[in-house]
């Protein structure tokens, strides 16, 4: 993507809907302006304020795997995608900002009439013996497999230690749209997926673990730690990032 | 995976390296013939749902998994061990004939590093399997020295046996007073210790654990499980209390299945907690390491006190050991731990892993042990003792060049 010789920071936006307005917005606060160049429809653009910056408007997930090929020095795009694509992510990038829009949260829903299963103990339990009863392990429907395995597996995004609700008895279905859904189809027994609000996952009859917030996601400006880093575009990422607020608390 | 492992390193095999491999297979392959095993070759590529259902998503993670212009999930074959015991079920539709069979051909595993020897994501693997042996305690001792004398006769002078029983962990644990129920989820959570240790405070303390369940339901469940009223009378509270709650029944999961867990709960309350001597007993018997030799005599310790009597399953290990040596491998030094054998979750009886000292412990040439439950699974149904072992062809000859290739 960066042509070669040039020494210049590549930049990846979402290139539609709301995210794009979303990051547009924050830039312009930054007092940058996103632009794009050539045709209206054109997937390449401008920070006016940066000439050294080219802006790639592509979709939020093809974001992820941008970054983590290092094709791209930044983008914007969720963290769901990002550690979706990338099991250790921070081998792969850094997260450099949080970015307050395109919030999700990635979580295990079960249908609400399991009033026996509220936790992802009681969902093994439950597991195991639905394996008995029907011969199959009980399915997953979702877009998510490793944040899936990830969070199965006892791994607590923002925890040191592993937990040792583990659930083993299951397998994933892969899920292409309306995971919701799935459940009442008679696709799967239960789903991962994202939820804003949870009025979707009510209408379908659904209900959220407790301990089923696999993460709590959002829009975050992201580095690639594989993309071709010079003191030029070291120059611009820390410029980019002060114009959209400066680096989280490390804490946070 | 980072853009520079994506350069692979190990995508080529030098012929020196696959002229050694070759060897060592027809050393291998001779001495399992000579034994009596038929040789069998599963193809290399295999309904991913034979799989899939058997061994869950953390292998799935590291199975290449495809689909075919028919739209068939298919997979290259992670394992032999399921497509043999697929074989054996076709060829003798569950009847329960003894049949014995070696395979040698190559598995494929997604590995995060591309670079580790020990653990390519392409590698040889040489196996046997004893499927309803007459006497499953001499298939065991058979198969182990059969393993060894492969290892040995490929060049691996010095290798380690280490040894595990999950038999007298279950023994043990029909032995200690307390609900089935909660002897299932022990003998479920024996594979994570964390949980394990977890599950035993749980059930020392079981109302600690205890749920507000809707009054009436509860009674209800209480009732059908005490026996005062019939299961079928549990389910049909359980529907009225969700009719009640306006909650919609999808899906397959029955009603049954939750009344089921729902009078566990109920059950789990009312249980006397676990003695703490027992939960004492069961994690003493998890952490206990000694030499094969000295096992029962440890765990007759353990045991001294209690009125729990596991002698068989403490004499069939002493057979074990005793055939073993007539086989012609001593393992009388062999380190055996109470826990070992728990992260694998076919096994059901003895296992056994050999180690080489120029290989990390977590990568052994070879593993097997006995798997009662496999066949079962794939043909829900008809159970059949098995006993088999692997050997890690690559792991052996990297072994065997003390570590390099």
């Amino acid at each position: 993507m960066t042509e070669a010789g040039r020494d210049k920071l590549v930049l990846a936006v979402p290139s539609k809907g709301r995210l794009m307005e979303d990051t547009r917005a924050a830039f312009e606060k930054g007092g940058l302006s996103l632009a794009r160049t050539g045709s209206e429809r054109g997937y390449r653009g401008e920070i006016k304020e940066l000439a050294d910056v080219e802006v790639a408007f592509v979709s939020a997930s093809e974001i992820a795997d941008l970054l983590r090929k290092g094709e791209v020095h930044l983008g914007v795009t969720g963290e769901d995608l990002v550690r979706e694509l990338m099991p250790d992510a921070e081998l792969d990038v850094t997260f450099l900002k949080r970015l307050g829009f395109g919030h999700a949260n990635v979580v295990v829903a079960v249908p609400d009439f399991w009033i026996d299963v509220s936790t992802m103990s009681d969902l093994e339990e439950a597991a195991v013996l639905y394996r008995r009863h029907h011969g199959t392990r009980m399915r997953v429907a979702t877009k998510y497999r490793t944040l899936t395995r990830m969070h199965f597996g006892g791994h607590r995004y923002g925890e040191a230690t592993r937990s040792v609700d583990t659930v083993t008895m299951y397998r994933i279905v892969e899920s292409l749209g309306a995971t919701e859904g799935a459940p009442a189809a008679g696709l799967a027994e239960l789903i991962v997926d994202i939820t804003s609000t949870g009025t979707t996952l009510k209408a379908n009859g659904l209900r959220v673990l407790d301990d089923g917030v696999i993460l709590k996601s959002q829009a975050n400006l992201v580095a690639s730690r594989h993309a071709p880093w010079s003191d030029l575009t070291d120059k611009l990422r820390d410029t980019v990032l002060e114009a959209l607020g400066g680096p989280d608390p490390a804490s946070a | 995976m980072s853009p520079q492992s994506q350069k692979d390193a190990g995508l080529v095999r030098s012929s020196r390296w696959i002229e050694a491999l070759g060897r060592q297979d027809t050393i291998v392959s001779s001495i399992f013939a000579r034994a009596g095993f038929e040789p069998v070759q599963p193809a290399v590529i295999q309904p991913a749902a034979l799989f899939l259902d058997l061994l869950g998503e953390d292998l799935r993670a590291r199975t290449y998994v495809f689909s075919d212009p028919d739209g068939r999930e298919l997979c290259l074959r992670p394992d032999l061990t399921i497509p043999t015991a697929q074989h054996y079920l076709d060829q003798n539709e569950g009847c329960g004939e003894p049949q014995r069979y070696a395979y040698n051909g190559v598995v494929f595993r997604y590995q995060r590093e591309d670079d580790n020897l020990a653990r390519p994501r392409e590698f040889r693997q040489s196996g046997i399997e004893h499927f309803a042996p007459p006497s499953p305690p001499k298939a065991e001792a058979e198969i182990l020295a059969l393993t060894v004398e492969s290892i040995r006769a490929a060049g691996l002078r010095a290798c380690n046996v280490r040894i595990g029983d999950i038999g007298i962990f279950d023994a043990l644990l029909e032995g200690v007073d307390m609900p089935a129920r909660w002897r299932e989820q022990l003998r479920h959570h024996l594979r994570h210790p964390a949980a394990f240790r977890r599950q035993l405070q749980k059930l020392m303390k079981p109302e600690e654990f205890g749920r507000a369940l809707a009054d009436p339901l509860f009674r209800a469940i209480e009732a059908a499980r005490r026996g005062t009223i019939r299961h079928g009378d549990g389910v049909a509270a359980l529907e009225k209390h969700l009719e009640d709650q306006g909650l919609a029944i999808a899906g397959t999961r029955t009603l049954d299945e939750i009344a089921l867990q729902l009078e566990g709960l109920a059950a789990d309350l009312r249980s006397p907690p676990l003695d703490p001597r027992s939960a004492l007993l069961l994690d003493a018997y998890v952490k206990l390491a000694t030499p094969a030799k000295d096992t029962v005599s440890n765990i007759q310790a353990l045991l001294k006190g209690t009125d729990i009597n596991i002698d068989p399953a403490l004499e069939q290990f002493e057979d074990r050991l005793k055939l073993t040596s007539q086989e012609g491998v001593d393992i009388s030094e062999a380190p055996f731990s109470g826990g070992f054998g728990r992260q694998f979750e076919y096994y059901t009886g003895f296992v056994f892993e050999i180690l080489s000292g120029a290989l990390a412990e977590d990568t052994p040439v070879a593993g097997g042990g006995r798997y009662d439950k496999l066949v079962e699974t794939i043909n829900s149904g008809v159970s059949i003792a098995a006993v088999g072992a692997a050997i890690h062809a690559d792991r052996l000859l990297l072994a065997v060049r003390g570590g390099r290739p």
